[in-house]
């Protein structure tokens, strides 16, 4: 083969770099459409606000797309919900400081922010109003049972439940060992048992 | 895991799959917009190193800065160096340079002049 062909064959077959993005770009925009909502209920139910939680999506999208959109598409999942669990981890570090400064000038905290943003919002599917209250306590008392959960089970347990990350992807995500993702899953289950009863749901 | 708890996890996981979809159309509004912000930093050059610059510059001016201080003050102690310097810089080292052929003829002159008289 002379170096012409050589080089001809080499400008047919590779990528240029541009199209190259332009995959990249399609393949992580249908990765973030599919979790994104998961994502933001997983964040919601963590923090118990959802302006906090949808920020702390932005930023983990942002951060995956801008630091890993190069790597490949099966790394995502636990990727993204590292940096997620981490920004929901530092988030929780955040709120203590803060509220220790607000018992140091001795405030107290508005219960304003406890508006159930699931009971205020309209039901695209069309369910009747009896089943619509019957999900809505139902999601609020295991919502409640999973936010009180120790936040390592929390996580091990939206993971692996929620978004149906493996044993192996929850370890990744939560950057812990396999065997202690089963633990922690493990407890999580069985305490949700215990405070949610037999016949929940 | 008994039956129990796999019933709970299957329970809690549609319980949860209910309340993402009725997520109102505000918030999947605000998520589509989120994505799209992430989407413009694949296409957008990493520019994480000019976050050093600074940091680099003043260790390069301060390296530069001691260099030139320290050779500063140790030009007396250099000794040779600058002697040799001196002779080369100076006009009759050029011309003995010059003229080396001469003063190499002259060194067996005398060489030979030496051993005539021993």
């Amino acid at each position: 083969m002379t170096t012409d062909s050589l080089v001809f064959a080499v400008s047919c077959t590779a990528k240029p770099i541009g199209a190259r993005i332009l995959q990249k770009e399609r393949q992580l925009g249908e990765f973030l459409a599919e979790v994104e909502r998961r994502a933001l209920r997983i964040a919601e139910i963590a923090v118990r606000d959802r302006d906090e939680a949808m920020d702390l999506v932005q930023d983990a999208m942002i951060k995956l797309a801008r630091n890993y959109s190069g790597r490949g598409r099966e790394e995502w999942p636990p990727l993204f919900y590292r940096i997620l669990q981490n920004g929901v981890r530092d988030w929780h570090r955040r709120q203590m400081v803060r509220n220790r400064v607000m018992v140091w000038f001795q405030r107290s905290r508005s219960d304003d922010n406890d508006q159930d943003l699931i009971a205020s919002a309209p039901d695209p599917i069309g369910r009747s109003p009896d089943e619509e209250l019957q999900n809505s306590e139902a999601m609020r008392d295991m919502e409640s049972a999973v936010h009180e959960l120790p936040i390592r089970q929390r996580e091990a347990f939206m993971l692996r439940t929620f978004e149906g990350l493996d044993v192996r992807g929850t370890a990744a995500a939560m950057g812990c060992s396999q065997g202690s993702v089963k633990t922690h899953y493990s407890r999580a289950v069985h305490t949700l048992r215990e405070k949610l009863g037999e016949h929940w749901q | 895991m008994n039956k129990t708890e796999e019933q709970l996890a299957h329970d809690a996981k549609e319980a949860f799959d209910r309340s993402v979809d009725r997520l109102d159309a505000a918030t999947l509004s605000r998520l589509n917009r989120s994505r799209q912000a992430a989407l413009a930093e694949v296409a957008r050059p990493n520019r994480e190193w000019l976050r050093w610059m600074p940091a680099t510059g003043v260790a390069a001016a301060v390296l530069l800065a001691v260099v030139v201080l320290r050779g500063a003050g140790d030009i007396n102690s250099i000794g040779a160096p600058v002697a040799d310097l001196d002779i080369l810089l100076s006009e009759e080292s050029i011309e003995m340079l010059e003229e080396l052929e001469f003063y190499s003829w002259l060194d067996t002159q005398e060489l030979e002049g030496d051993g005539d008289v021993g």
